[in-house]
């Protein structure tokens, strides 16, 4: 009897070891996935607000675009009031700041590459394989060149070598410590990735919030531009605008809107936004600066479609390409702008006015644009810096011009009144390159910035 | 299949004992105390006739021969057994002896199997039938907490509560002990159970215990079991009902800052200039009624006196009084249940039905339906089938807000809102946008954009239906040598839906449509993006479990040998899956919605930001799986000597986790030794005594925890691609190990003579390694701040003494006390910790501290210099030097070193003391709990969140305001602006570190049973009418703030308000 009963049992409990592999083998949550294939990676890359809406806006906030009243600065936390300040130090809460948010999409683009070489690359999937590299090869150089803009100085070929540059994290591997490169290798690692992603992604724009060829070669003439390397700059710029030279006629828009520009318009290359942390811009606090809001021209359409009156004397900015959101992303305006900075500093004065004149036509009220003429290579170079000022506007990328124009020799000096006491910032200033976070320097013992 | 097989089972198995004549009455008492003892069965030898006594020990007996043998069974005393000797004697008493050795043979049950306590080797809490019907609820958990020894919920570092069997096992796993139903963990919502289907509750504490449940048993286990048919038993029906009355809560416990305090504040940042960019923003902010006029008296569109004024009558406004007259109202809950049982020598059977009804404070209902079938068969000698089948529907409805509930953009509500008129009629309440703007906005072509608190109740509403059908089977069959085999399987089924039905006059559907609302520019006409109407949220869950287990025990005696064991292997398969949808334009009348679209980007007419408009579908799955296989063995020698050892291990589909780390070996062993029995133990007046020791290991394991990189797809697609979207959900973490917990217990077990006093003594070591912990990580890798290594381990100690005791007996009357007492201290003795700086461990609500040496939540402050006397700034120490700079002392330059450390945030000592004072049929009960030995964090002002967030304490009426306030008050000062490191170091100060230390009076009960002998005339067999009165508040509180220790975390903390039960039990 006994071995009638107990053998079947233990035979059942056998099979049903021997088959518990199987039964173990189904996934918990049906959402989960092991990335392994191209449809899985290009689904991380599809998360906008990771990949694209992480920039850091700190460029903007030193920049002096923009003054705060006494009220609104004395309403901000204490690191908003030090950034606004330019502060040496507490400049971040832990934890959760723009270098968190800035670093974040740098970790998704590697688990996209370290997944790419166990995917076979075949003539079914081969426009696809280039297609999901590229972008991660354009995501993780875009947000190393914003780190560089804002936490290290700026590139100057005699002394690159040796200054402090950023953490290249080049894996997903978080054992691996950061350590600081130098700005020679900090760029020449934004270049490397950025060039390998023009080669990879397709010539046509697929959807403005992804990258194709046209938005890395405008990385690439910005990077260059940033390193002073103008032949360089303009050749990329160039190789932009030979892919998408439109530009957006101010005239067809109706400036008095609350946003008067759509989002993805024809100039926009691939969208990224630059929210921040903070709410030092937030349009009922920033303030742009009277001046220049004064050397807008009374037919130059953008007085009034990027400027709102506050009602007190004051204007708010609301002219960003992003609609109601910061714009930072790459578009045709500000290539106009380098190929022209380009050709003035290479000597070329015609082609460089050429360039101002065609984007700036489009930018007044329809015929009153006098073309601009300039005599020499300094006045072309005049006009251009201020027009790229003027039509950049909240593009976190003039803090970086005031720093490599420094190094030119413009002595540009920033100056700052809150309650009563002015806060200066020197040309070529240590505080050009923000202090990085100090509980990542505690834990990664990376140097800190010099102060 | 499976299912209509369960219900042809339970036909057949429903037959009902026959009836006989003659009856014989009788009495029975205890031999020693003279004691009726009540709920004794008696029935006569052979068959199936049989009774029970009554509450005065009375019984009376259908007689079927004239040869009969009288038999009497009572827990605690030797069998009785005598032929009927005509005429009976009159009165015919029957004295039962005492079996001391007995008196401690409880049956425990583990969810595997049924274990005489005596020959137990762990740790096991029981809380009995009586005990645990002490109180009245709706559900059975919150029962426990003050009858159960070893358990306690801790509020100190969670709000909602923290279900705690001795104290901490892990750091960051999951902390929930176990839950088992009737051999099986429970899948679907616990609340399900109906308290009065409940015929013991057992709490496994140690790892002798719990190990036989793996790897869920690190936080111990709390085995329910419920009733079941007994062989042989008169066909018995129950009855009982109840109704119990919540007091509306005392409001005036929420620390809220006067309305004129308020106001005085807004006056002040108004005049600094605080609001300025709101006023100006196009969001159009609200902006509180105060602001609005200030900005009316500033604009000059209403005179200087005419705006004080309506500015002063509102400072005489509270919103708590608001709330006290039109939200809160006295909650209402009736309980009704059912019985019936039956059985004869072969088949036993019981069936209950309950019905709840719920109806609380603020009008939000419950009502819950319960029927059950449970059925024992014993078709031949050795075999025995059982079957049960449990129902449950139950419908919920949300009621009125409650304090805090009525929001003004993300913040707090100001206190001077009032929700209706002298008439009653319903008052707008500022809620996301200005009311000057709203006014205005749209030409008037918007739907009304006012939010009515009082009303909007009825307009939104959510209701809940949940079903739960769970069946099970078990076979067992005896086979020669003490072999038994035995199957058992297990099926649950809980479907949930839920509706948010907002209709076309609540204001979330009314704020949606005017949201995207567009004016056509040429005719001015409204065009609607989101069609007009309601906006109904529909989401439903299905979660379906099956358990299957095979089991083998052998029990068998020869000699002075005894063994006890099983071996088994069970799966378990729980599977959730659900959706959910919106849906625009919803027509509750005839069931008709509206389109949108969802590709499209529309301006909102605030601010003209775009947005497109989601009908957030989505679908999910889950599945979890568990395979185990498990062996039990216990060898008993001259019933003296108990050796026992246990042994599983368990598998689970853990995903991007390597096959062979799936599995996890536990074991445990334990020894027993039932001192009394010695030949040498001589000492009467303690007959009973045992010794016991276990050591074990259970594990932990936290299921989201991976080896591999994996992502997750998002619920929504892309707006923007119309592809789908996916985040990375756990970063590759090779390294990580499953958490173990070792637990030595120390247990000695005692009985005096008559059981005056008898309990337990046990003392426990507990030694958590490879345990999970946060390491701060530099997230310049992208990986987040923190980063879960098995970076920690942690050990704690501690001690649980049950107590019962008979302290007066008199023949009509008897004073018996019931103690809980338990200790439990942890400590860190390992955690890698990259950064000691201070300010990581100030948090209002403790975190883990991970300090070695320290317990794991453990509470730090900031020494206190006072405040300075001219300007009432705090001021702490900086290197032994009093200072003012708080961004130093929130920064790296303070370290942990340079914090008090107050103590542990976690009770050491609770338990809780029960006394019952019996008068003849009367019984009274009252029932304390305590916690000692822990410390709190009080909440006091914070200025930046008081500007910000509207985030009020009444201590702001405390503040420091002119010199020589220091000597009174430690309150600072009010600055402008805010400062958030200032406001951080006062916050984490030692001055709002107070002791937690308080006695509780939980629960008074009284019941008075009315039997035959009183009560001639009654109709039934037992009758029993009850009342309870529970959460009496506190007896004692160390602090001197008034604060419930256990009610203070969050903005709007409240004690449970006072309930009053009444109740009435029946049996016939």
């Amino acid at each position: 009897m006994k071995k009638y009963i107990k053998y079947p049992i233990c035979w059942a409990i056998l099979l049903m070891l021997m088959s518990c592999e199987n039964f173990l083998d189904e996934k918990p949550d049906q959402k989960l996935a092991i990335p392994t294939t191209l449809a899985d990676l290009q689904a991380l890359l599809n998360e906008h607000d990771l990949m694209n809406h992480q920039i850091p806006n700190l460029g903007e906030i030193g920049s002096g675009n923009f003054f705060l009243t006494d009220t609104d600065w004395a309403g901000l936390s204490l690191e908003e009031r030090n950034i606004y300040t330019w502060n040496r130090a507490n400049l971040f809460p832990p934890e959760f700041n723009d270098w968190s948010m800035n670093f974040a999409p740098v970790y998704v683009a590697n688990v996209v590459l370290e997944t790419m070489p166990s995917i076979t690359r075949d003539a079914a999937n081969s426009r696809n394989w280039d297609y999901v590299k590229g972008q991660a090869l354009y995501y993780r150089a875009h947000n190393f060149l914003q780190a560089a803009y804002v936490w290290a100085p700026a590139y100057d070929a005699a002394t690159a070598a040796t200054d402090l540059g950023i953490p290249l994290r080049l894996s997903s591997d978080f054992n691996i410590r950061s350590e600081r490169a130098s700005v020679e290798e900090t760029y020449a690692q934004i270049l490397l990735d950025l060039k390998e992603a023009a080669t990879l992604l397709p010539v046509t724009q697929s959807h403005p919030i992804r990258p194709y060829k046209a938005s890395a070669y405008a990385l690439l003439a910005r990077t260059y531009l940033s390193m002073r390397q103008y032949e360089q700059a303009k050749f990329y710029a160039d190789s932009t605008l030979q892919l998408q030279p439109a530009l957006l006629d101010y005239n067809t828009l109706n400036p008095a809107e609350t946003f008067p520009f759509p989002r993805f318009n024809p100039e926009v290359l691939t969208e990224h936004l630059a929210w921040g942390v903070t709410s030092l811009l937030r349009e009922d606090r920033a303030k742009v600066d009277p001046i220049l809001y004064a050397s807008y021209a009374a037919d130059d359409l953008r007085k009034e479609a990027f400027f709102r009156d506050n009602g007190d004397g004051s204007f708010a900015f609301k002219g960003s390409y992003g609609h109601d959101s910061p714009f930072a992303g790459p578009a045709t305006d500000e290539m106009y702008l380098t190929r022209a900075e380009g050709y003035a500093r290479t000597g070329n004065v015609s082609e460089a006015m050429r360039d101002l004149n065609t984007l700036l036509v489009k930018r007044w009220r329809s015929g009153t644009f006098i073309p601009l003429e300039a005599g020499n290579q300094q006045e072309a170079l005049a006009l251009i810096l201020q027009e790229r000022r003027k039509q950049l506007l909240q593009r976190s990328l003039w803090w970086m011009d005031i720093k490599r124009l420094n190094k030119e020799g413009a002595n540009i000096t920033l100056t700052r009144t809150v309650q009563g006491q002015t806060y200066t910032l020197p040309p070529n200033d240590l505080r050009y390159a923000l202090p990085i976070p100090d509980d990542v320097i505690a834990i990664s013992g990376m140097p800190q910035n010099p102060r | 299949m499976k299912r209509i097989l369960f219900l042809l089972l339970l036909l057949l198995a429903y037959t009902l004992p026959a009836r006989a004549q003659q009856p014989i009455s009788g009495k029975v008492v205890s031999a020693v105390t003279n004691t009726p003892l009540p709920g004794a069965p008696v029935r006569l030898k052979g068959s199936s006739t049989g009774t029970m006594t009554d509450a005065e020990g009375n019984f009376t007996l259908a007689r079927s021969r004239d040869q009969d043998t009288l038999q009497i069974s009572y827990l605690g005393y030797l069998p009785y057994e005598a032929p009927l000797r005509l005429p009976l004697p009159d009165p015919f008493v029957i004295a039962l002896q005492e079996n001391s050795r007995q008196l401690r043979e409880v049956v425990v049950s583990t969810g595997y199997q049924q274990l005489p306590q005596e020959r137990a080797t762990g740790s096991f809490a029981q809380v009995s039938k009586e005990r645990f019907n002490e109180q009245v609820s709706t559900d059975v958990i919150s029962r426990l907490e003050a009858v159960a020894n070893g358990l306690t919920v801790d509020r100190g570092t969670d709000r909602r509560g923290r279900l705690m069997v001795r104290g901490l096992s892990t750091i960051m796993g999951p902390k929930a002990p176990l839950i088992v139903v009737d051999n099986f963990p429970y899948e679907g919502d616990i609340n399900n159970i109906n308290p009065n289907d409940i015929e013991s509750v057992t709490v496994l504490k140690d790892a002798a215990a719990a190990s036989i449940w793996g790897t869920r048993a690190g936080n111990g286990v709390i085995v329910i079991t419920t009733k079941k048919g007994r062989f042989n038993q008169p066909l018995r029906l129950d009855f009982n009902t109840n109704v119990r009355m919540t007091e509306v809560p005392d409001l005036s416990y929420i620390p809220q800052m006067s309305s004129s305090d308020y106001i005085d504040t807004e006056i002040m940042l108004f005049g600094r200039g605080y609001y300025n960019s709101n006023i100006n923003s196009v969001n159009r902010p609200a902006l509180t009624p105060v602001v609005e006029l200030l900005l009316q008296r500033r604009n000059g569109t209403l005179s200087e006196a005419e705006a004080n004024a309506r500015i002063n009558a509102l400072r005489a406004v509270d919103v708590r009084d608001e709330y006290n007259r039109h939200m809160y109202q006295r909650g209402v809950e009736q309980q009704y249940s059912l019985g019936l049982q039956g059985s004869s020598d072969k088949n036993a059977w019981l069936m209950s039905a309950g019905y709840d009804r719920n109806l609380s404070n603020l009008s939000a209902s419950y009502d819950r339906f319960n029927l059950r079938f449970q059925n024992t068969l014993r078709p031949a000698k050795r075999l025995e089938l059982s079957t049960g089948l449990y129902y449950t529907l139950s419908n919920s409805e949300s009621g009125k807000p409650g304090y805090g509930q009525v929001t003004m953009l993300t913040s707090n509500l100001y206190p001077y809102a009032r929700f209706a008129d002298e008439a009653g009629n319903p008052l707008p309440v500022v809620k996301d946008y200005r009311q000057s703007w709203k006014e205005t906005a749209g030409n008037g072509q918007l739907l009304d954009w006012n939010y009515y608190p009082l009303t909007d109740y009825r307009h939104s509403r959510t209701l809940g239906t949940l079903q739960d059908v769970l069946g099970n089977v078990g076979l067992s069959y005896k086979l020669p040598f003490g072999l038994e085999a035995s199957l058992s399987y297990q099926y649950q089924r809980q479907q949930s839906s839920s509706e948010q039905l907002n209709d076309a006059q609540s204001y979330m559907a009314r704020n949606m449509v005017n949201l995207y609302t567009q004016l056509d520019p040429i005719t001015g006409e409204p065009v609607y993006r989101v069609p007009v109407g309601g906006i109904l949220v529909v989401s439903e869950e299905l979660i379906q479990s099956q358990s299957g287990r095979a089991q083998l025990g052998f029990n068998r005696t020869w000699g002075a040998h005894g063994i006890s064991a099983i071996a088994g292997a069970e799966a378990r398969q729980a599977s959730t899956s659900g959706h959910g949808q919106r849906f625009f334009g919803f027509d509750e009348n005839n069931l008709t919605f509206g389109q949108i679209d969802p590709v499209n980007f529309y301006p909102l007419i605030t601010n003209g930001r775009t947005s497109t408009i989601q009908p957030a579908q989505h679908i999910r799955g889950m599945e979890n799986r568990f395979l185990s296989v498990y062996g039990n063995a216990a060898y008993t020698f001259r019933e003296r000597y108990t050796l026992s050892a246990s042994a599983r291990q368990d598998a689970s589909n853990l995903f991007g986790v390597n096959a062979n780390n799936r599995w996890n070996p536990l074991w445990s062993t334990g020894l027993a030794w039932n001192i009394s029995e010695e030949a040498f133990y001589k000492w009467g007046a303690l007959p009973s005594l045992k010794l016991r020791a276990t050591y074990g290991y259970s594990g932990n394991v936290d299921m989201a925890r991976t080896a591999v990189t994996t992502m997750t797809y998002r619920l929504i697609k892309s707006p923007l691609l119309a592809e789908p979207m996916a985040y990375i959900a756990n970063h590759a973490n090779p390294e990580l190990r499953w958490e173990r917990a070792g637990m030595f217990n120390l247990g000695l077990d005692f009985g005096s003579r008559n059981s005056r006093l008898s309990g337990s003594l046990e003392y426990f070591h507990k030694k958590g390694t490879n345990l999970y912990g946060w390491e701060l990580a530099d997230y310049t890798s992208g990986v987040g701040a923190t980063m879960l290594r098995n970076v920690a381990s942690m050990r704690g100690q501690g001690m649980d003494v049950e107590l019962n005791s008979i302290n007066l007996q008199a023949k009509r009357f008897s004073w018996s006390s019931h103690l809980n007492f338990s200790y439990f201290k942890d400590e860190v003795t390992d955690y890698y910790l990259g950064n000691q700086q201070a300010s990581n461990f100030i948090a209002s609500t403790p975190a883990i501290s991970g300090l070695v040496g320290k317990p794991v939540y453990s509470i730090f402050s900031y020494p206190w210099a006072g405040l300075d006397p001219e300007t009432g700034d705090p001021q702490g120490y900086l290197n032994g030097d009093v200072t003012q700079d708080y961004v130093a002392l929130r920064g790296s330059e303070v370290q942990i070193d340079d914090l008090r450390y107050n103590g542990s945030a976690v009770p050491v000592y609770f338990g809780s003391l029960g006394n019952t004072l019996s008068f003849g049929n009367l019984s009274l009960t009252a029932r304390l709990t305590y916690k000692f030995g822990y410390f709190f964090r009080r909440k006091s002002v914070n200025y930046n969140e008081l500007y910000r967030n509207g985030e009020m304490h009444h201590d702001f009426a405390n503040r420091w305001q002119q010199p020589g306030d220091e000597a009174i008050t430690h309150v600072p000062s009010m600055p402008y602006p805010a400062n958030t490191a200032r406001d951080f170091f006062y916050s984490g100060s030692e001055v709002l570190v107070e002791r937690g230390d308080h006695v509780r009076l939980q629960y008074i009960s009284a019941s008075y049973a009315f039997d035959k002998t009183t009560f001639k005339r009654l109709p039934f067999r037992q009758m029993q009418a009850y009342v309870n009165v529970s959460n009496l508040g506190l007896l004692w509180v160390a602090n001197k703030q008034g604060i419930d220790p256990d009610y203070h975390l969050g903005t709007a903390p409240l004690p449970p308000a006072r309930t009053y039960a009444i109740g009435l039990k029946a049996s016939f």
